[in-house]
Parts: structure tokens; C-alpha cells; sequence
């Protein structure tokens, strides 16, 4: 298969995949819902609470970071029809069309990542308008790192479900891990409150997890917290990127094929 | 009423509470994950939050915001598992099950009333671990507190799978059922004193008002002051006899309205 080809069978399993994504309108509609009121609702008056000697300002700490949950939420989304199509043996259909297997993962985790993205965009241009525009370096910085943590999540999430066939453990698996990076995630808290109650390395094990790191760096593109070192968050995320990438791809490939 | 009749209505009503309670092993998995989000939950978010506010300082007690936290959470799991109830409906009349029932040999009042204790009492099971773990972080067992609160959470859920049976069945559909609980589930919960109390609410007037009304306040707040009622009597959003009747009333209100609704406006298909 020719170079051109194999990039128009991916964008073919793009475009199946988002068009898929409509189909979940209604469960989108709700997650849209519980990240608004998170933001308008929980973090508004949850900033009244808060010892400001901690977090200065809580609203604007909880509206840079959700958008991290925003990404991870929705390129997971992507496992629940990977897990459907292994458990229907709809796998083999797919195997059976003319491109590459390589082809086809790529063209999935893809799809995923287009879905991270667009579901987090509206969640960016909230938080610039309740916290501040970024500037170019800023923007640029926030595309990166949304892609590249929608990417990883969607290939998690496509690895996780097509590890079985049964649906409860795929299920279970999948919330489970979705739970790890929704809590153990400096979301919610920055991680000297975490230090104050946990244990040091589980509180620095935190804040070296993807989600919290993706956070990190909105923080930094949107001027709450500049006292992120910055290069040193980028650099973290594109490792855990890259070896995501790399598993997510070849558990896949094996679950594909293992029969 | 003659007496057969009574004696007849209380069978069909104890079956449909049993057929509630039988399909409770078909949702090991549902419970798995919730137990785990709630362990990951009070474990860990908990602590977390109680290490960032200063909640002594607001509230002017001598407890802490775990202490607050813990029955909040307890409300807002209880609520969501009852509201899920509205998904197994959903999928009931997918599959024509809701036809079926319709059409057993009992009248409809005694459906509607059997789905939502048999639906509540499900639900309050499903939360009796979480229950257990609280009252265990609290090192609170006062037989009296612990008698009343579960029978207070036995109503409140009564009450949300009343209402959820009212609207699956209004609406007739999975998808306007998926976005009506999607959404009511993550506004009621922070519009309510889960997670904050009333008096923080009062600095944001819309948000102050809706938690004062809203169901999930008045259950959080009560199971508060039945447990720890010094510390917690002057933040609640009512005195605890009428958080109480507010609760005993909603599961009342709310069973009340799924009878009229079955009995006057359901009728079989129709299900988009």
C-alpha cells in the first residue's frame, strides 16, 4: 500500500470514529453538564472555603485543571467501542479490510484523540475567558499537550478493552483505571495539600501522573501558577506520551490477532 | 377495601418488592465500582479537601470537614444509585419487561408502589457497605442514631426511585432518560450541602436558595445532626424534625405521584 493510501485509510477510520462519537450525544450532553457544574457550581463555592494561604485562588486552580479531566474523559470514550467490537468478534471485519494493522491502530487512536480534543476545546476557551488568554507560547503549549494527553488516554483506554471479552472485566478495568487518573490527580488539589495528609512519595508520585502533569502545564499556559518549571512538565509528558503510545499500540495489535 | 382484596394488593406488592430485590445480583459489577469509587473517594478526596479548607473557622465547630464530608458523600452515593434505578427501568422497556408487568394481574397503584419500595430498599442495600465504612470512620454507634439514619436513608431513597419511575415513564425514552439523570445527578449533588455548608452557599444567593429546597441538603444535613447534632445544628439547613418530615414527605410525595402516573397516563409501547 502506497504512502497516500495508507493516509487516506487512516483518516476513513478517523472519520468512522468521529462520526461515532455524535452517536453519543446524549452522554456527552451530560458529561458537558457535570464538567460546567464542577466549574460554575462546585469550584465557585468551593473558593469561599479554602485556605487561601494553600490555593490563592481556587476557581481559576479548578477551571485550568479540569481541563485535563475534560481530555482524558472523553478520548476514554473510545475504549467502550474498541471493547463492543472485540467481545463481537467485529474485529476480524476489520482485520479483513485492505490496509495494514499498523494503519488500522494508528487511524484508532487517532479517532480517540480527535475526540479528546474536540469534547476539550469548549472547556479551553471557557477557561481563557474565566481565567486569562494565553498568549502564542501559551496556546501552543495547550494544543500540544491536549493532544498528546488525549492521545495517550485513547490508546489506554483501546488497550485496556480490548485485553478481554468479558464485558464486566472490561467494564471494570476501564473504570478502575479511570478512578486511578480522576483521583490520583493534582485536579482537585496541589500537591503540598496532598503532602499534608499522605505519605511524600505517594503525594510525589501525584503529581508525576499524566493527568496532573497535563494540569501543570495549563496552569502555566493560562498564568495561574508560574512557578511551574515548565520545561521539565513537557518534557515528563512527552515521555509518558511516547511509552503510552508504544504499549497502548502493541497490547493491541496483540489482542487483535491472538485469536 | 374488603380484606381479600387488601390481602391480595399486599401479595402482589411484597412480589414486586422480591422481583426488585432478585435483580440486584445482576448488578454485582454496578456495585463493584461504586464501592470502589467511594473507597477511592473518602480515602483519598476526602482527606484531601479536609487538608485545604478551613472549615472550623466557617462553621464554628469543633469538628472537622471530614466529619461533614463523610455524611455527604454517603447522600450523594445513596442518591446516585437510587437514580440509577432509572436506567434499569429504561432498559425494562427496551426489552418489554414494563409491558409485562403492566399486564399481571394486579392493579397499577400496586406496581408503582412496589417498584419504588422494592427500587428504594435495593438501592439503600447497595449503600449499607458504604454505610458501615462511614459509621466506622466516624467511631460514632449510637444504636439510636444508627437506627433512625437508616431508616431516614431507606425513605429518601424510597422517595428518588418514586420520582425516577414518574419520569422514566413519562418521558419514554433512553436517551431524554440518559441526559434528564446525567444532568439532575451532577447539578442536584453540587447544588446542595454535600460538599459545603449552607451558610457557604449563602454568599451566592441562586445557589443558597436551590440548596435550601433541595432534597439532597435536607437528607445530609439530617443524617448529620442525628449523629453529631451540637457540632452540626447551627450549619444544617433546617432544624432535624423538619429535615425529617421534608424526607419522610418526599418519600410520600414522590410514591404518591409514580401511583397517579402509572394508574392515570402509562399505557404499554410508545418507547423511543
Amino acid at each position: 500500500m502506497s504512502k497516500s493510501g495508507e493516509f487516506r485509510s487512516i483518516a476513513l477510520i478517523v472519520y468512522r470514529d468521529l462520526t461515532r462519537f455524535w452517536k453519543y450525544k446524549f452522554w456527552l450532553a451530560g458529561q458537558i453538564g457535570m464538567n460546567l457544574a464542577d466549574i460554575l457550581i462546585y469550584a465557585l463555592v468551593f473558593n469561599n472555603m479554602v485556605n487561601t494561604q494553600l490555593i490563592p485562588d481556587y476557581f481559576k486552580f479548578f477551571t485550568t485543571g479540569v481541563i485535563a479531566i475534560a481530555a482524558f474523559a472523553s478520548a476514554f470514550s473510545i475504549g467502550r467501542e474498541v471493547g463492543i467490537e472485540i467481545r463481537r468478534e467485529y474485529t476480524h471485519y476489520l482485520l479483513g479490510l485492505p490496509f495494514t494493522r499498523w494503519v488500522l491502530i494508528t487511524g484508532r487512536i487517532l479517532g480517540g484523540t480527535l475526540r479528546g480534543l474536540i469534547y476539550q476545546s469548549s472547556f479551553i476557551l471557557l477557561a481563557a475567558l474565566l481565567v486569562g488568554v494565553p498568549d502564542l507560547y501559551g496556546w501552543l503549549l495547550i494544543a500540544v499537550t491536549s493532544t498528546a494527553l488525549s492521545a495517550s488516554m485513547s490508546g489506554l483506554a483501546i488497550a485496556i478493552s480490548s485485553s478481554t471479552k468479558d464485558f464486566n472485566l472490561q467494564a471494570t478495568f476501564r473504570a478502575l483505571t479511570y478512578y486511578i487518573f480522576f483521583f490520583f490527580s493534582n485536579v482537585f488539589y496541589p500537591r503540598q495539600v496532598l503532602a499534608m495528609r499522605f505519605p511524600k512519595p505517594l503525594a510525589e508520585a501525584i503529581g508525576y501522573m499524566p493527568v496532573s502533569i497535563a494540569a501543570d502545564i495549563y496552569r502555566w499556559a493560562f498564568r495561574y501558577n508560574l512557578e511551574i518549571d515548565i520545561g521539565q512538565r513537557f518534557l515528563l509528558l512527552m515521555v509518558w506520551t511516547t511509552g503510552m503510545l508504544i504499549m497502548a499500540s502493541l497490547i493491541y495489535l496483540w489482542n487483535l490477532t491472538r485469536g | 377495601m374488603h380484606m381479600p382484596a387488601l390481602r391480595e394488593d399486599l401479595r402482589g406488592l411484597w412480589l414486586l418488592v422480591i422481583w426488585d430485590l432478585n435483580r440486584m445480583k445482576s448488578r454485582t459489577l454496578f456495585v463493584v465500582m461504586r464501592v470502589s469509587w467511594f473507597a477511592l473517594q473518602v480515602s483519598l478526596f476526602g482527606l484531601a479537601l479536609s487538608a485545604m479548607v478551613r472549615f472550623r473557622a466557617i462553621a464554628g465547630t469543633n469538628l472537622d470537614y471530614y466529619h461533614f464530608y463523610l455524611f455527604g458523600i454517603y447522600t450523594s452515593m445513596l442518591f446516585s444509585i437510587s437514580v440509577s434505578k432509572a436506567y434499569d427501568i429504561a432498559e425494562e422497556f427496551e426489552e418489554g419487561t414494563i409491558e409485562y408487568l403492566l399486564s399481571l394481574p394486579f392493579p397499577r397503584r400496586v406496581l408503582a408502589l412496589g417498584r419504588s419500595i422494592g427500587g428504594g430498599i435495593a438501592s439503600f442495600l447497595f449503600t449499607l457497605p458504604m454505610f458501615a465504612f462511614i459509621v466506622y470512620l466516624l467511631g460514632s454507634y449510637d444504636p439510636v442514631a444508627l437506627t433512625v439514619s437508616m431508616i431516614s436513608a431507606l425513605a429518601f431513597s424510597i422517595g428518588v426511585v418514586g420520582f425516577v419511575l414518574t419520569v422514566v415513564l413519562s418521558l419514554k425514552s433512553s436517551d431524554s432518560t440518559d441526559i434528564a439523570f446525567g444532568l439532575l445527578d451532577a447539578i442536584l449533588v453540587r447544588l446542595s450541602t454535600v460538599f459545603y455548608p449552607a451558610l457557604v452557599l449563602s454568599k451566592i444567593a441562586p445557589y443558597y436558595y436551590a440548596a435550601l429546597v433541595n432534597p439532597l441538603s435536607h437528607m445530609s444535613d439530617l443524617l448529620r445532626t442525628i449523629f453529631f447534632f451540637e457540632e452540626f445544628k447551627a450549619i444544617a439547613v433546617a432544624n432535624p424534625d423538619l429535615m425529617a418530615a421534608y424526607v419522610f414527605g418526599l418519600a410520600v410525595g414522590l410514591s404518591t405521584l409514580a401511583v397517579l402516573v402509572v394508574e392515570k397516563a402509562v399505557e404499554g409501547g410508545g418507547w423511543k
